[in-house]
């Protein structure tokens, strides 16, 4: 308590040495909006600098609130995710503008750049970036007014509900459409065609089994491994404990990492592969003589019961309580 | 005798009867651990009401079963059963019901519903054993009937007490696959009925008779592209259509939804295409080819414009329901977690990580792209098909966990495939046997083909682990032929046999450990291996069934609504059937407001009891404290402004229960409800009182009373605590312990209760003198009623 009626007192000083300081040209409310609208009109988002900050947002003659995203964009500052964040304010900021007229708007959107307005993250004792704060209309700031990025994360969706907490204004969230796998798609689309027309005299390919069985083996794999389970999870590639240890092997059987999917899908390739090889020993390669054959199918074999007992390994080392190993405890 | 004996023929169907028999019974037995375990009893949830709807069945006759509007469920809403279910489970058991009564077998009709999943799964093995016999080989067929007798895929699904509808849908499935290749194969109508009758049987039984109706058009679609078109295909296409369509529509739950949602716009047009097909083939023997080509072009063209934008002008309309969001979340992956928090929150909607694969599925996981590769490098129209089956399957069981079961019948006719091409190379001789003195080993010889695979799979389905050694031994002689490598054959085959008996041994474990608890009886192993069995919930249903009104409205959160419709025979307000999120959404908020405001739910409500569920004494971690961050969800999804999820965190994002938890938290119905009086109940002596054993802390909010709300019946391990709704009337006067209460006049409390009635002309609160006592007594009275 003590210390926040500090900040409050050192607030109210500032501001009001602030107002004496522009006592010269004394704005009404009507004047200032008509000025934020100026400077809203060609830009979706407004730049804030110190003084635009205390004019526009901190003192006190305001309609409208203000939601601001703190941010350090220059690139010495080295913050990657300022800028995924700064995409999805922007895309909010986009979205609101399409659905609200400008002129009957209570909400305003701006970004505090580090290096333009340091002055205000020392006043507002920001020292992260990004942080995303709501500037009501009336009074200072709560706590709820910042946006609780540890937990929600900074997605546009979830900037535009905690605006509707903290304003009662609803956006709809309308991301520009997302070329980028349709591009690829396109261009592998594309591919394929040339390369079907080019090979035109001859469409052998496309009837070619071996092709297609290796497409839809591997298609197998992909699932069976579990990157249908990464690609909504995202789990992190392996894990590195406090000691500094990597672990590549989920410890239990909720969970699995990366990495550990791409050595399953490893294991069982070559699992597959060497069983086709076992399978094929026999019946297909009639043409090379019996040692070779003795000799693929003896090698096969082990093989196979090697990869098979890895697997299993790391199937028991996850499934705490499984009795049952192959060779490899 | 010796015709019998010599004949081939004879064995080789001796032989495939003796394997079918066998995998039907080694599979029904597998499925008994529950049963032998603990007793004939029905399993966790969704089981109890399809037992009480075959009940209802039974008892009040299919009419009135089709008519059946439930008030016991969904209060004040009610639901109308007969419409709103997939009466084929219902009538299958029901129809096992009559027979046997009209036998004069008097079996109870919970017996048959027990035991009807691991009947049927003998019945799938079967199916399973001629679908895979017309796809590859009758060897092949033999063993994917032993694999997916015992696979655990399949199992978890069809234990014995475990009533559900995959239980006997998985067997309409394989059915309808085999009689759909069977048509295909022949082109004959009657196959092709068949197909459509088992389809119907299929729609009447599961609603995921939509993977049928989509697989079957994309398999012809396949053939078409592929130019395999021919007339065995347009008749068995056009002829199941058009029957599956008409009997689909009479299942009163599916209704018109065959011709008007898009799940189901892909088999209307194939079958479009396939006429189309059928026209230009016709056309193309009258006319030129140059002409034909315009033709071709110009009506491919229109045609597909047309459909098209019939097609989007229909959906934009209405007429044509777009996807549901069930099926929309299997292709947009993350589509459920953002729309649709009551399909997310559901543990078997998650995605598949590798373990469930190996768990479900072992050696054959494996093994089954093999299988794969030889069907597309061998490809005709039906294994097509199969090709078909299994990529679908596979992709939808990546995205989740619940449909692994629509991939297992593939991996096992796969995996058959696999195994019965290695077998059938390893046990081939290369030279004809010298002596044999066994009868059995003449026979492997002869027809080397179907019968050796099918011996090893006996040992796969028997479980036995004698007959390896006899499978041996005959190698062991074949070694001893003069054939090149006859030695590493046998070595290949022995390690083969190995693998596969691996195979039985983790699905028998696999079984026993992870899919035969019924859930709602638990059981527990003390240090020295005695098994303790913890009756909590049946106790708590029986102490609601004898204890409560008839009429009684019992608040529990959806999970517990079948059981308790099904065991306490009492009224719910959300059960399985989410249909209502808006109605789930308000028991959350009841669960996860304070007291005084879900006080005010609960009588809008017309709530009598409360029931939860808590595990915090045994340690059960399936309770009602770690499920409640869902109900918050979905009640902050329909009611954001007096719920935020955000409130039940601490500040630095953790959902805790102790002391450091947010003040929300600890005082929502919920943690109280579920940590009433816990603050005084010390575990043992190394934990201090109050220690939630789920959760490994102290509660944080430890003296507290309930106003509106007084404790009913806890059982005897804490796990279902009922607590009851007072009545407005009750909770403004609170009821003072007897030892605490001091009357205000003691002169009328010298007379006994009885005699104060005649005693009609004193004056109450008649002011006497206390003698040797100050009146501290009236203060803490007036506290007390000055409170309220």
């Amino acid at each position: 308590m003590y210390f926040k009626n500090i900040f409050l007192c050192t607030f109210i000083v500032f501001i009001s040495l602030v107002e004496s300081a522009r006592e010269d040209r004394p704005k009404n409310l009507e004047q200032k909006v008509q000025q934020l609208n100026d400077l809203y009109q060609n830009k979706f988002v407004v730049r804030f600098n110190g003084p635009k900050f205390k004019e526009f947002v901190k003192s006190p003659p305001r309609n409208y609130s203000v939601i601001i995203m703190f941010t350090a964009m220059a690139s010495h500052r080295q913050c990657s995710i300022c800028g995924h964040a700064s995409d999805e304010f922007i895309i909010v900021a986009n979205s609101y503008r399409y659905s609200h007229r400008l002129m009957e708007s209570p909400l305003y959107f701006g970004i505090v750049d580090f290096d333009e307005g340091s002055d205000i993250f020392q006043m507002l004792r920001i020292n992260t970036a990004p942080v995303f704060m709501h500037f009501p209309a009336k009074g200072k700031p709560k706590p709820l007014d910042t946006m609780d990025i540890q937990r929600v994360g900074f997605a546009s969706e979830q900037i535009s509900k905690w605006i509707q907490e903290r304003t009662d204004v609803q956006i709809r969230i309308f991301r520009p459409p997302n070329y980028s796998s349709t591009l690829a798609l396109s261009i592998l689309f594309a591919i394929c065609s040339s390369f079907l027309y080019v090979r035109r005299n001859n469409m052998e390919m496309i009837f070619n089994k071996n092709l297609w069985g290796i497409g839809a083996v591997l298609f197998c794999l992909t699932m069976i491994s579990g990157q249908m389970w990464n690609h909504i999870r995202g789990p992190p590639l392996m894990h590195r404990n406090q000691q500094g240890v990597i672990t590549y092997i989920h410890n239990s059987s909720q969970g699995q990492f990366i990495f550990e999917t791409y050595i399953i899908i490893v294991l069982t390739i070559d699992l597959i592969l060497v069983f086709g090889v076992v399978i094929m020993t026999d019946s297909y390669t009639k043409k090379t003589d019996s040692k070779t054959r003795k000799i693929m199918t003896v090698g096969g074999l082990a093989l196979i019961v090697f990869l098979f007992s890895v697997i299993l390994s790391i199937f028991k080392s996850k499934a705490h309580g499984y009795p049952y190993s192959f060779l490899i405890k | 005798m010796k015709t019998l004996l010599t004949n081939p023929a004879g064995w080789k169907s001796l032989i495939t009867f003796a394997i079918l028999f066998l995998a039907w019974v080694s599979g029904f037995s597998a499925r008994l651990f529950a049963v032998i375990r603990f007793e004939s009893i029905i399993h966790e949830f969704d089981p109890w009401f399809n037992y009480r709807a075959t009940a209802y069945m039974v008892q009040h006759g299919f009419y009135n079963f089709l008519n059946w509007f439930d008030e016991r469920a969904w209060y004040p809403l009610g639901r109308i059963v007969g419409g709103t279910v997939y009466p084929g489970l219902m009538l299958t058991s029901g129809a096992i019901h009559h027979v046997l009564h009209a036998l004069n077998i008097p079996v109870h009709i919970r017996d048959i519903c027990v035991f009807l999943a691991p009947i049927f799964s003998g019945m799938t093995a079967i199916s399973t054993y001629f679908l895979t016999k017309e796809l590859w080989s009758p060897g092949a067929g033999l063993f994917a009937c032993c694999f997916i007798a015992i696979v655990p895929g399949y199992i978890s699904r069809s234990v014995a007490g475990s009533y559900d509808n995959e239980g006997i849908a998985i067997f309409a499935l394989q059915f309808t696959y085999y009689l759909w290749v069977k048509s295909v194969k022949t082109g004959s109508v009657f196959w092709s009925v068949l197909t459509a009758l088992s389809y119907f049987y299929m729609v009447s039984a599961w609603g995921g008779y939509v993977f049928i109706i989509n697989l079957i058009p994309l398999h012809v679609f396949l053939l078409l592209i592929m130019g395999r078109y021919s007339y065995r295909l347009f008749t068995s296409y056009t002829v199941f259509y058009i029957l599956g369509l008409v009997l689909s529509m009479q299942i009163p739950f599916v209704g018109f939804q065959p011709i008007r949602t898009s799940e189901h716009m892909a088999a209307s047009g194939v079958f479009a295409l396939v006429m189309a097909a059928g026209a230009f083939n016709y056309i193309q023997t009258r006319i030129t080819k140059a002409e034909f080509k315009f033709i071709f072009i110009f009506a491919t063209l229109v045609t597909s414009g047309i459909v098209l934008l019939a097609v989007v002008g229909l959906t934009w309309a209405g007429v044509i329901a777009p996807w549901s969001g069930r099926f929309y979340s299997l292709w947009d992956t993350t589509y459920a977690k953002i729309h649709i928090p009551i399909i997310a929150s559901v543990s078997e909607h998650q995605p598949t990580t590798w373990f469930s694969f190996f768990f479900d599925l072992h050696i054959l996981v494996c093994v089954f792209p093999a299988g794969l590769w030889y069907c597309i490098q061998e490809y005709n129209d039906e294994r097509l098909f199969v090709v078909l089956y299994a990529l679908s399957a596979v992709y939808f069981a990546g995205v989740m966990v619940r449909l692994m079961l629509t991939l297992t019948p593939a991996v096992c006719i796969l995996g058959g495939i696999a195994f019965s091409k290695i077998f059938e190379n390893y046990l081939k001789e290369e030279t004809p046997p010298v002596i044999n003195n066994s009868t059995k080993l003449i026979e492997d010889k002869q027809s080397v083909k179907d019968k050796t695979p099918s011996k090893s799979s006996q040992t796969a389905a028997g479980k036995s682990k004698k007959k390896p050694p006899t499978v041996v031994s005959t190698n062991g002689d074949c070694s001893n032929g003069e054939g090149v490598g006859s030695n590493i054959r046998s070595i290949v085959t022995i390690s083969m046999l190995l693998v596969l008996m691996m195979f039985v041994v983790h699905c028998t474990w696999v079984t026993s450990n992870a899919y035969s608890s019924p859930s709602i009886v638990l059981a527990s192993f003390s240090s020295d291996g005695s098994r303790q069995i913890l009756d909590d919930f049946r106790e708590a249903y029986y102490w609601l069934s004898q204890n409560t009104d008839n009429d009684a409205r019992i608040m529990s959160w959806w999970d517990y609504g079948y059981q308790i419709a099904g065991m306490a025979n009492r009224t719910t307000l959300v059960d399985n059937n989410t249909w209502n999120n808006s109605h789930i959404a308000l028991v959350g908020k009841a669960m996860s407001s304070t007291e005084p405001k879900a006080y005010e739910i609960m009588t809008s409500l017309d709530v009598d009891y409360v029931l939860v569920i808590f595990g915090g004494v045994i340690g059960y971690s399936g309770d009602d404290i770690n499920k409640f961050l869902w109900m918050v969800r979905i009640a902050e999804g329909e009611h954001p402004k007096e719920i935020r999820e955000s409130d039940y965190f601490t500040d630095r994002g953790e959902f805790r229960i102790d002391s450091g938890g947010s003040q929300t938290m600890l005082n929502c119905l919920m943690y109280k409800l579920s940590y009433y009086r816990f603050g005084d109940l010390k575990l043992d002596f190394r934990t201090p009182a109050g220690f939630d054993r789920t959760r490994n802390a102290v509660i944080g909010n430890q003296n507290f009373d309930l106003t509106y709300l007084e404790e009913a019946y806890t059982t005897e391990h804490w796990l279902v605590r009922i607590y009851r709704v007072k009545k407005p009337d009750e909770f403004n006067r609170p009821r003072i312990p007897v030892s605490e209460r001091k009357i205000r006049n003691p002169g009328a409390s010298a007379v006994s209760k009885k005699s104060a009635r005649k005693k009609k002309g004193t004056i109450y609160g008649k002011p006497v003198v206390v003698k040797g006592k100050k009146p501290k007594s009236t203060s803490t009275y007036t506290s007390a009623s000055g409170m309220l």
